[in-house]
């Protein structure tokens, strides 16, 4: 009886996620959960960070202005997913600015690691 | 320089993986935690709903149990931090002396090379132990931390173990920042 219900439990979680990457690839799609699109936001920025981090190191962008694009990049496509693309209203998260800070140091970090190591590696070795 | 930042990468993955496990090990399995944990969580939903249905009453009465339910939310966060506080002395020292005999092995040693010239007072991280003056040379502990700081957050979240942040909210931890922020300079 249990391992029925721990599949069942397994196949929630998965269909769970599943339903949670549907709804953050359609537009204006239901959020009842609030940590749920928080997490979209988290997840999605990492990858941003990790991309980013990539196309800068093999252009490569150099100095202050690599930083800064990166920044503005980041900070725009959050502010737009969420008004515009998803059209949450951002007082129930706790204003744009919750929205703007969730993982934004944690994806600032992968974005430097990604960019140092593609950098010195392509051009430097 | 490919070789010495993808197997820096790997150190820091390898002590993140390292340290969320013997943190299991130590506190997240056990009884204590996990009801404490449960508990946090709960007084904190309680406190949330309670703020959004009464917040700015001005009913005396309301506003002492308010006072009353944040008490209690205080010493159940202080309960749960001093279970962690054992498990982070070992694991901070077992992290330590990791971290020293890696500082050793790449002492003095450019790992790579920064594509932008760090602000000043970060340059005593990014060039230390370092000859010569060019401040773009990279040194093993600035990409490590950077590493750890990305890599070790995104382990905890997938593993589960980083705080909810309703509990995150509310966190009078005795230490003031979480432990996982501690964590990036371990």
């Amino acid at each position: 009886m249990t391992s029925t219900k721990t599949k069942g439990h397994h196949r929630a979680k998965e269909g769970c996620l599943g339903s949670v990457i549907n709804r953050a690839l359609t537009s204006n799609s239901q959020w009842p959960d609030k940590d749920e699109f928080l997490d979209v936001i988290y997840w999605g920025r990492q990858v941003l960070g990790v991309a980013l981090g990539l196309v800068w190191g093999f252009i490569p962008l150099k100095g202050f202005i690599g930083l800064f694009l990166f920044c503005l990049i980041n900070a725009a496509l959050v502010y737009f997913y969420a008004s515009s693309f998803q059209g949450v209203d951002e007082e129930e998260f706790g204003g744009m600015w919750e929205l703007t800070k969730e993982g934004f140091v944690t994806s600032f970090a992968g974005f430097l690691v990604m960019w140092i190591i593609l950098y010195s590696g392509l051009h430097y070795d | 320089m490919w070789a010495d930042t993808l197997f820096i990468v790997f150190i820091s993955v390898c002590t993140a993986l390292f340290g969320e496990g013997l943190t299991w090990l130590l506190v997240y399995r056990t009884e204590k935690y996990q009801k404490l944990k449960t508990e946090v969580e709960r007084q904190c939903k309680k406190l949330e709903k309670k703020k959004e249905a009464h917040g700015d009453s001005v009913d005396r009465q309301q506003k002492k149990k308010i006072e009353r339910e944040e008490e209690r939310l205080k010493n159940s966060n202080r309960d749960l931090s001093l279970v962690k506080m054992k498990s982070m002395f070992a694991i901070g020292f077992a992290f330590t002396a990791l971290l020293s005999m890696f500082n050793s092995i790449f002492d003095g040693r450019v790992v790579a090379k920064l594509p932008f010239l760090p602000i000043s007072w970060l340059q005593g991280l990014s060039h230390r132990n370092l000859m010569g003056d060019d401040y773009t040379d990279c040194s093993f502990i600035f990409l490590y931390i950077l590493c750890t700081m990305s890599i070790r957050q995104n382990i905890q979240k997938l593993l589960g173990f980083a705080p909810s942040r309703a509990a995150n909210k509310h966190s009078t931890n005795l230490f003031g920042p979480q432990p996982q922020q501690m964590g990036a300079f371990k």
